[in-house]
């Protein structure tokens, strides 16, 4: 396995280091953290330990990006 | 590093809790015009009532069909029919459950962006689901020789050998079973959480509780150790 792979497998083991929410939290607060990105504002500082929470869960993540794409794709 | 909030009951037809609708730390804003009529109209009865939850459902299956359109290549075997009907089957699952929470839409968003999410997660697990469907689920740690360096360099590779031995020592001995089984399904063998949560007859919020556990006993392994994770933030 490349170095690089070993990194991405251990990132993956150990999760962010940060204090994360949880995925029902974020699902909760999902909709407002992506109209503020949307709109250019700092949605983590609204929704402290959603990030964390996005890199640490692959799902969440998806459908973060794809709520985001949506709603900008309705900006459009 | 903790999950900041507490892990709420389950009662979607999805493993993530759409009652945590409640528990949003923002408190009730006044709704913007279109929200506030979408609130009244579905609150509503007779022909006005069926008129907005037919647009609704509209709403819904534009949400899920973009969701199945962003992902179908991880279905290569499906056909044109089979991802429609599952958008459809979303939109639906996503109907009753926006209908089920009206009163939980606090205005934090527009009220088609809160529904969006409801469709997209409906969306998204099916199709999770179908990939994986009639596919055995890897639980236990075989794959520990993919973390293996080939080389034996100098180091820098070195130091992150000893750092993944003691990561594979960690996991050995201070996770309990489900802890081990869940980490080594999510983070090593590519399972995704949907489809491990219905296999084990658990949710994504229980799960993912299982995993959060599990790395923190890992880096507390590794700091009792002496090892530093910086390592990953390195270039």
């Amino acid at each position: 396995m490349e170095r690089s792979e070993q990194r991405d497998a251990l990132a993956r083991l150990l999760g962010p280091a940060e204090a994360e929410l949880g995925c029902d939290e974020c699902f909760a607060e999902l909709d407002r953290y992506v109209e503020l990105e949307a709109a250019g504002a700092d949605a983590d500082a609204a929704v402290p330990g959603l990030r964390a929470h996005l890199e640490g869960c692959p799902a969440c993540r998806e459908e973060h990006e794809s709520l985001l794409a949506l709603v900008r794709d309705e900006q459009e | 590093m903790a999950i900041v909030a507490p892990e709420a009951a389950r009662v979607a037809s999805v493993d993530v809790d759409p009652e945590a609708q409640g528990s949003a730390a923002v408190a009730a804003t006044p709704l913007d015009p279109e929200s506030r009529r979408w609130l009244d109209e579905l609150r509503s009865a007779g022909e006005t009532r069926d008129a907005a939850v037919a647009r609704l459902h509209a709403l819904l299956l534009r949400a899920a069909r973009f969701e199945v359109s962003r992902r179908r290549a991880t279905l290569p075997h499906l056909r044109g029919d089979d991802f429609d009907d599952l958008a459809v089957q979303a939109a639906d699952d996503a109907l009753i459950s926006v209908l089920a929470r009206l009163d939980d839409f606090r205005g934090a968003s527009r009220f088609t962006t809160w529904v969006y999410k409801f469709a997209l997660l409906e969306a998204a697990v099916k199709l999770r689901r179908r990939a994986w469907q009639g596919r055995e689920i890897p639980l236990e740690p075989e794959s520990w020789s993919l973390l293996a360096s080939e080389s034996t360099a100098p180091s820098a590779e070195a130091e992150q050998n000893e750092l993944l031995a003691a990561v594979q020592d960690g996991i050995a001995t201070v996770l309990t079973p489900h802890q081990r089984q869940v980490l080594v399904a999510l983070t090593l063998n590519g399972v995704p959480i949907d489809v491990l949560a219905e296999r084990l007859g658990s949710t994504r919020g229980a799960l993912y509780k299982a995993l959060h556990d599990a790395r923190r006993k890992l880096r507390g392994h590794l700091a009792a150790a002496g090892f530093e994770t910086t390592i990953l933030e390195e270039d």
